[in-house]
């Protein structure tokens, strides 16, 4: 089938302004998954096309596992029966979600993050930064983005070049606020793209002793774990594909 | 004459970036943190160049580029986009609204500097000289 007109000036801008297009195979999972009664084996499909989704969807379907030779869930159609669709949307969406997290370290604080198992990072205790943005549309759900005091002050210095020690309470939430933006006008962008229009609320910034995460009713939840040296930063993402 | 340059951005980190960037050149920040200060301040100042960042409270950058567009005045302006949001939708909008270029977030200082000096000519900021 030819691309329709707007898809092909799409393209021709993009590669003029050097924009990034969103995965084609977020984009096709997305819009599968979008569909509620949708065809599960082509989901399936689209997700052993892709090992890192494949992988990432196994170790969430077999939890208490503790390696591979462990996992009781063996493949991605068992994992999909027991997890849900809607587990493999937000799995499909925490790639790109985590590709701008990694990209804005990368790019503004000249540091490498590396993506890992939420168990291996030690848990938030007491007090710490936690940033919210909700979106609503044909998706609705939130993202949070929580690190330590200390983590967040860290960042904005780094994004700001300048001392930790010089910046204000609120130069700190602005930055933690802005590092969300960045990463869920990218989420925002990817859901569009598949047919999943959706609006961003304002962010929310603050601090809280609360580590829990209400879950977006009939959605489901993604904990992600990031680390940089003894930096720690955990993404959480709730969403219900099928809100309208 | 330094140039004037305006970033209009919701976020102080943003704006506080974008000035960093020319902190070498012979420019004069301007700033605003939405879309209706924005236009307030690009009508008062005539900057040479706009950057415009698209989610912003009390008035969005899709709105503020549709009014900059519509105002003979300041339409010339040259708009470059600052923003995360790159969706397909969006970019076909903005363009068809005539941006001249489009940065997404994030973004190195040094990317900023570049597609600023393809829309004005920016030089060093002269050498104080000591008194």
């Amino acid at each position: 089938m030819p691309a329709s007109p707007d898809i092909n000036q799409f393209k021709e801008i993009a590669l003029r302004y050097g924009i990034a297009p969103t995965p084609e195979s977020v984009v096709r999972l997305t819009q599968l998954i979008a569909r509620q009664h949708c065809c599960v084996d082509e989901i399936v499909r689209v997700i052993e096309q892709e090992p890192g989704l494949s992988a990432r969807l196994l170790r969430v379907a077999n939890p208490r596992a503790s390696d591979e030779s462990e996992y009781t869930v063996g493949t991605v159609d068992e994992a999909l029966m027991r997890n849900g669709i809607g587990c493999a949307l937000l799995l499909a969406m925490g790639t790109p979600l985590s590709l701008a997290l990694i990209k804005t370290f990368q790019t503004m604080l000249s540091l490498k993050l590396e993506s890992v198992d939420v168990h291996q990072l030690d848990a938030l205790e007491g007090e710490h930064m936690r940033c919210s943005i909700g979106f609503s549309g044909k998706v609705a759900g939130h993202v949070y983005l929580r690190m330590s005091s200390k983590v967040a002050r860290a960042i904005a210095a780094g994004i700001l070049g300048l001392d930790a020690a010089e910046l204000g309470n609120e130069e700190v939430r602005d930055a933690a606020g802005e590092l969300l933006n960045i990463m869920t006008g990218n989420f925002k962008s990817n859901l569009c793209d598949a047919g999943l229009d959706c609006k961003l609320r304002p962010p929310k910034v603050g601090t809280t002793d609360d580590v829990s995460t209400p879950v977006e009713p009939g959605g489901g939840l993604e904990r992600l774990a990031f680390r940089t040296g003894d930096l720690q930063i955990f993404v959480e993402v709730t969403a219900n594909p099928w809100s309208d | 004459m330094a140039i004037k340059i305006l970033s209009v951005d919701d976020s102080r980190t943003i704006r506080l970036i974008v000035g960093k960037a020319f902190r070498p050149y012979d420019v004069t920040l301007l700033e605003a943190a939405n879309g209706e200060e924005g236009l307030a301040v690009a009508a008062r100042e005539k900057p040479e160049l706009i950057f415009l960042d698209v989610t912003m409270p009390v008035m969005d950058g899709v709105t503020m580029l549709t009014k900059l567009k519509e105002d003979p005045a300041l339409k010339a302006i040259p708009v470059i986009m600052l923003t995360a949001e790159s969706g397909r939708e969006n970019v076909l909008q903005i363009a068809r609204l005539g941006v001249r270029d489009y940065l997404v977030k994030p973004f190195k200082e040094e990317q900023i500097v570049e597609k600023a000096g393809r829309c004005v000519t920016l030089e060093k900021r002269p050498v104080a000289t000591p008194a």
